[in-house]
């Protein structure tokens, strides 16, 4: 049984209107739910309905032309290689049972390769899926410390009615936008942080993980990029720890933001800049 | 939830069946087939790419790339988990919002006079039609009937976010109403109109 929440996410994935962050978590549910795969096929099959309220148009002969020659560029991937069995004309020559033994000799050296190859690739996905698997299990995490910080701030409220609204807001879950930001500096390519951002309450949490430790004058910024502003806004700074490189930041921007486009992290002398001056370090896409 | 419209009627089976036929040669390298096969979805493709990007060049350029893909990748096409022709309508669709996205920022698309109902333009027949394009206007009638008994405001939201590549967001401010009730027509727009629809594309 799907619910409505899931069918809702399903049917924004099906029109591709998903965030990144929110579509790594479905795809990864994706994979392990087939009911929920067969519903997203029929929701793209009915979304592509909506072709028929375009206006009919027609493309140019030249088109059609550019497109047939196609063929003449590359072959489909799918094509079937085709098997000669002719019967050879002649005798084979006294040294190719020493070519066939050379030719297997090579034959399983390329297989031997193939098999390592496919091995380290093999690898790869599993390293894939553990790494999506934590950051899953991360964004939960951060989803709670966030939905535990909303829980503490309307226990601080005076009126029972402020407190209903709050609730409201903090429970409007769908809101929250979640961001992972990658690293954009090769030493420290390890380096990730998830951000989660409450349009209304205007504040977020942010988690960093394996960033470089700082030196004594330095602080790493946090920057929202709002389209509204001509530079991105502060949204403070923060040490890691120097043995982990981990933080965790609640943060509320210095100005209201009305769309996040973005999360950078910088790396900025003691006590953060008004405009970002030092080398980005982290960037959500 | 039930779907009980998605099995399609005999005379769609056949040209889906001859669609995914068609496609299966292709795979194999046949040129005829990939010649006819532009012949029949060439025409809805370009109409597509043509509504989302607005630009006759652009919109070429991505029904080429298309059957660029449709060529190299045919044989990966899965024909139980939807129709070919569905299949390159997605393809077509995804790559020029892709296209729209990228050449547009978000100011430019909010500023620009999107509709809220991105019309029910009706292709008349005319004498010269050929069958594939009689099977379109068919069609697109079928799915102007499935998404008139759709409520108005849950079609506005499924014909923004199909052709307008805007964000949840920037649909929810475009039609001024909250995320989640946007979020929401969506989803039981989409769920209505598979309902609704004769049968599968």
């Amino acid at each position: 049984m799907i619910d409505e929440r899931t069918e809702e996410v399903a049917s924004l994935y099906a029109l591709d209107l998903l965030e990144s962050g929110e579509k790594s978590a479905f795809e990864a549910a994706l994979r392990q739910d087939s009911a929920l795969r067969s519903l997203v096929d029929e929701l793209r099959q009915s979304s592509s309905a909506l072709f028929a309220v375009a206006p009919a148009a027609t493309p140019s002969a030249a088109l059609r032309a550019r497109v047939l020659a196609i063929p003449g560029r590359s072959a489909p991937a799918a094509a079937p290689a085709k098997v000669e069995t002719n019967v050879l004309p002649f005798r084979l020559p006294v040294w190719s049972p020493w070519a066939v033994a050379a030719g297997f000799a090579v034959a399983t050296g390329w297989f031997a390769q193939l098999y390592v190859a496919t091995e380290a690739s093999l690898v790869a996905a599993r390293e894939g899926a553990a790494i999506a698997r934590v950051e899953s299990e991360s964004t939960r995490q951060l989803l709670e410390a966030e939905r535990l910080l909303g829980q503490r701030q309307i226990a601080d409220l005076r009126t029972a009615d402020v407190r209903i609204a709050q609730l409201q807001q903090q429970a409007d879950l769908a809101s929250f936008k979640i961001s992972s930001l990658a690293s954009l500096l090769g030493e420290s390519s390890e380096a990730q942080a998830i951000a989660v951002w409450s349009p209304a309450a205007q504040q977020g949490v942010l988690s960093v993980e394996k960033l470089p430790a700082l030196a004594a004058d330095q602080d790493y910024q946090l920057w929202v990029v709002d389209p509204q502003y001509p530079i991105p806004v502060d949204g403070g700074v923060f040490t890691v720890d120097p043995a982990s490189g981990t933080a965790r930041l609640a943060f509320r921007p210095k100005q209201p933001v009305a769309q996040v486009a973005k999360f950078a992290i910088s790396l900025e002398r003691k006590g953060g800049v008004p405009k970002a001056e030092g080398p980005m370090v982290l960037l959500s896409p | 939830m039930s779907s009980p419209s998605l099995s399609p009627e005999p005379a769609e089976r056949s040209r889906q069946d001859e669609d995914a036929r068609l496609l299966q040669l292709v795979a194999s390298g046949d040129r005829d087939a990939f010649a006819r096969l532009y012949d029949r979805f060439s025409k809805p493709l370009f109409s597509i790419a043509l509504r989302v990007l607005s630009d006759a060049r652009e919109a070429e350029d991505i029904v080429h790339d298309v059957f660029v893909s449709l060529w190299e990748k045919s044989g990966g096409f899965e024909s139980n988990r939807g129709s070919a022709f569905a299949w390159c309508v997605t393809m077509t669709r995804n790559r020029a919002i892709d296209r729209v996205r990228a050449r547009k920022r978000r100011s430019e698309l909010l500023s620009e006079s999107v509709p809220s109902d991105l019309g029910y333009e009706v292709n008349e027949a005319g004498a010269g039609d050929s069958a594939d394009e009689l099977w379109g206007k068919e069609k697109a009638a079928a799915v102007r009937a499935a998404l008139a008994n759709l409520p108005a405001e849950q079609r506005a939201a499924l014909q923004l976010a199909y052709y307008s590549g805007l964000t949840q967001q920037e649909i929810a401010e475009k039609l001024r109403e909250p995320l989640g009730t946007v979020k929401a027509r969506i989803r039981r727009g989409l769920l209505k109109l598979r309902e609704f629809l004769p049968s599968r594309l």
